[in-house]
């Protein structure tokens, strides 16, 4: 069986509803603290220890990598790539050095794993470009990071 | 059969065993560096010190003999207190190195620090550290690794006949070196890097090459020669990266040979016909195998031909030939070779007094026990040759002929040869062998075939039914 109720007609044309809801927008929008930043022009501080693009931290201009392959080795995505060899100056270092870094999921388990406080996660997290890079050695050793 | 009781654990042992190997019977672990079940015991190192009831002191498990009754405690307080000694006194002196140690991942002494050591150093001082001077092709030593254990020592003396390596100087001082620096003279080099506990002694072909946690192994037997000793080959995404010896008290004991160790090489090096080939203005040219086969038929044809069998080859190989050649190849006379100057199985003599055969190739056994003639030298009037190996066999003199080869060849062997269908080296098939004992052992394919090489019964099906295939 159907009810039926008699509503007035100031109710049943919601008007008294829509004014309020109006209100909360108008107050949101004029007085309440803005969180959208205007990015590229305005840019967010992130924690120190923000997972982004990685780097092999240098000590006065050597690798510290020792090509351990602890951080192929623990890697999740398997996108390390360490070919291993021998130098006068050091006994085991790093020929090659490649991250692939589109299959990188950015767990830090490589920094986490790494003995020597080689391989690290920088802030940066600008990193779409054009094409499908791998991080080379050369690319790895600029010393861009902050930590 | 006596018994005794190793940590509450009733365990039934043969007389003479002691009781590192008695108490593995139960699975009960007793940590040690210098024993080796193939060397003398000297009970130098004092790990595998254990309690035994009714004595005063701690004994050396690899040096007491089991007896009847009697009752062992492996992990006493006394027993645990040693361990923790020991390792803190071997690692007073030892480098951090594991990052930069080929022997991480099978090094008893960082196992043996995880399980029974202390995760600090109390040890200020300075610590002891040695040049190294070379020791020849096979092994590269360092000193600062070493715990004094021994084994090499022994090893040279006991089993490889040479005193080669010794120990100088003393206590902390010790050096393990060559008499005067010298290389290293044994072909058995590479168990030196074998039975090191820890990284003192490592494989210089190996060096740097590969993480050995991310090996994979094969359970297989060397094809070096006619011993057949049992081997793991150890490879990583269809690579090989070395291979190690097996125990087979029977065979080969805990040992290999340089030769048969390094023979791998082979399977992967670059001038290896990887794609069947024919020769064409005088060079040999890459076709497909219907091609090639063809070119092989022709090449065969209404020839005065001889068939010649690499005894490389395994048994399943040797018995299918058997079938196809009267049928297929019905004037041509066959005969095996492998190893210049071994014609038969009375040739193969042992070549040294360890583990070496004389006939250098795994299966003349086998060969001769199906009846194959061994080749001494090439009848006359001979105008083509069919030549199939595995890529050991020492290919004779054949120089004049049409020569079709079936199996791994390098493009330097070949040059004489017209058509060249590749084939598979023994880490890429299955089979058996027969040594010198006439023991019949299994070899495993450990990595996929390489190029476009194929086993021995698609080439041959494939010329069977005078197709060639699809590739
Ligand atoms: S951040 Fe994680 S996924 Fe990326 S390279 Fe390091 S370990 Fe691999
Ligand atoms: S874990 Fe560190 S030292 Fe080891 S290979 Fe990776 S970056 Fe190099
Ligand atoms: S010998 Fe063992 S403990 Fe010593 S550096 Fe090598 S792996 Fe580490
Ligand atoms: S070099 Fe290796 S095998 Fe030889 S004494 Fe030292 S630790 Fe033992
Ligand atoms: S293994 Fe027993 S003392 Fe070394």
């Amino acid at each position: 069986m159907l009810l039926k109720t008699k509503e007035s007609l100031i109710r049943r044309m919601y008007l008294v509803d829509v004014a309020k809801g109006l209100a909360i927008t108008i107050k949101n929008f004029f007085f309440a603290p803005k969180i959208t930043i205007q990015y590229p022009e305005e840019r967010r501080k992130y924690s120190d220890r923000f997972r982004g693009q990685h780097y092999i931290k240098a000590t006065n201009g050597v690798e510290n990598c020792t090509a351990c392959m602890l951080c192929p080795t623990v890697c999740p995505a398997e996108c390390i790539h360490i070919v291993a060899g021998e130098r006068p100056d050091k006994e085991k270092y790093p020929v090659q050095f490649e991250i692939d870094i589109l299959r990188c999921c950015f767990c830090g388990m490589c920094e986490e794993a790494c003995p020597k406080d080689a391989i690290k996660l920088s802030t940066i997290y600008e990193m779409s470009t054009e094409s499908r890079d791998v991080y080379d050695r050369s690319f790895l050793m600029e010393q861009r990071g902050n930590k | 059969m006596p018994k005794c009781v190793i940590d509450g654990r009733e365990v039934e042992f043969s007389p003479g065993e002691n009781l590192i190997e008695v108490a593995k019977k139960v699975g009960v672990e007793i940590p040690y560096f210098c024993y080796h079940p193939g060397l003398s015991v000297v009970a130098q190192c004092r790990m595998c010190a254990v309690e035994v009831e009714k004595m005063p002191k701690l004994q050396t498990a690899c040096s007491t003999v089991a007896t009847d009754g009697m009752v062992v405690k492996t992990r006493s307080e006394r027993a645990l207190a040693n361990q923790k000694s020991v390792m803190e006194f071997l690692l007073i002196n030892h480098p951090l190195d594991c990052p930069i140690c080929d022997q991480a991942g099978e090094c008893d002494l960082q196992d043996y620090s995880y399980e029974y050591g202390s995760p600090y150093s109390r040890y200020t001082e300075e610590r002891r550290t040695f040049l190294d001077l070379d020791m020849g092709p096979v092994i590269v030593k360092n000193m600062n690794r070493c715990i004094h254990c021994t084994r090499c020592i022994r090893l040279g003396a006991e089993v490889l006949g040479i005193r080669e390596m010794v120990a100088t100087q003393r206590g902390n001082k010790t050096e393990i070196a060559t008499i005067d620096g010298r290389p290293l003279e044994t072909d058995y080099a590479g168990n030196y890097a074998d039975i090191c506990p820890v990284g003192s002694l490592l494989l210089k072909d190996f060096r740097f090459k590969k993480r050995v946690w991310f090996l994979k192994k094969t359970a297989t037997v060397c094809e070096g020669c006619a011993r057949g000793c049992n081997m793991d080959i150890q490879h990583d995404a269809n690579v090989i990266y070395r291979c190690t010896p097996r125990e087979n008290l029977e065979v080969n004991q805990y040992w290999l040979c340089d030769e048969g160790r390094f023979n791998f090489h082979y399977v992967h090096d670059a001038d290896r016909i990887m794609e069947p080939a024919v020769r064409a203005d005088g060079e040999l040219k890459m076709t497909e195998f219907g091609a090639s086969l063809d070119a092989a038929r022709a090449a065969l044809k209404g020839k005065k031909a001889a068939v010649l069998l690499g005894t490389d080859l395994t048994q399943e190989e040797a018995k299918l030939l058997q079938e196809f050649l009267p049928k297929y190849l019905p004037n041509a006379s066959v005969f095996h070779f492998g190893t210049p100057g071994i014609v038969s199985e009375a040739d193969d003599a042992p070549a040294d007094k360890i583990l070496k055969r004389k006939s250098k190739t795994s299966n003349l056994h086998g060969f001769e026990k199906l009846g194959f003639k061994g080749l001494k030298t090439l009848p006359t009037g001979l105008d083509a040759a069919l030549v199939i190996r595995g890529g050991r066999a020492t290919l004779p003199e054949l120089k004049g002929l049409s020569t079709v080869g079936i199996g791994v060849f390098t493009r330097e062997e070949a040059a004489t040869f017209s058509v060249v269908l590749p084939g598979l080296t023994f880490a890429e098939k299955d089979g058996t062998i027969v040594n010198f004992q006439g023991r019949e052992q299994h070899i495993r394919r450990a990595i996929f075939p390489a190029g476009n090489c194929k086993a021995l019964s698609e080439i041959l099906a494939m010329w069977a039914h005078g197709t060639g295939g699809n590739a």
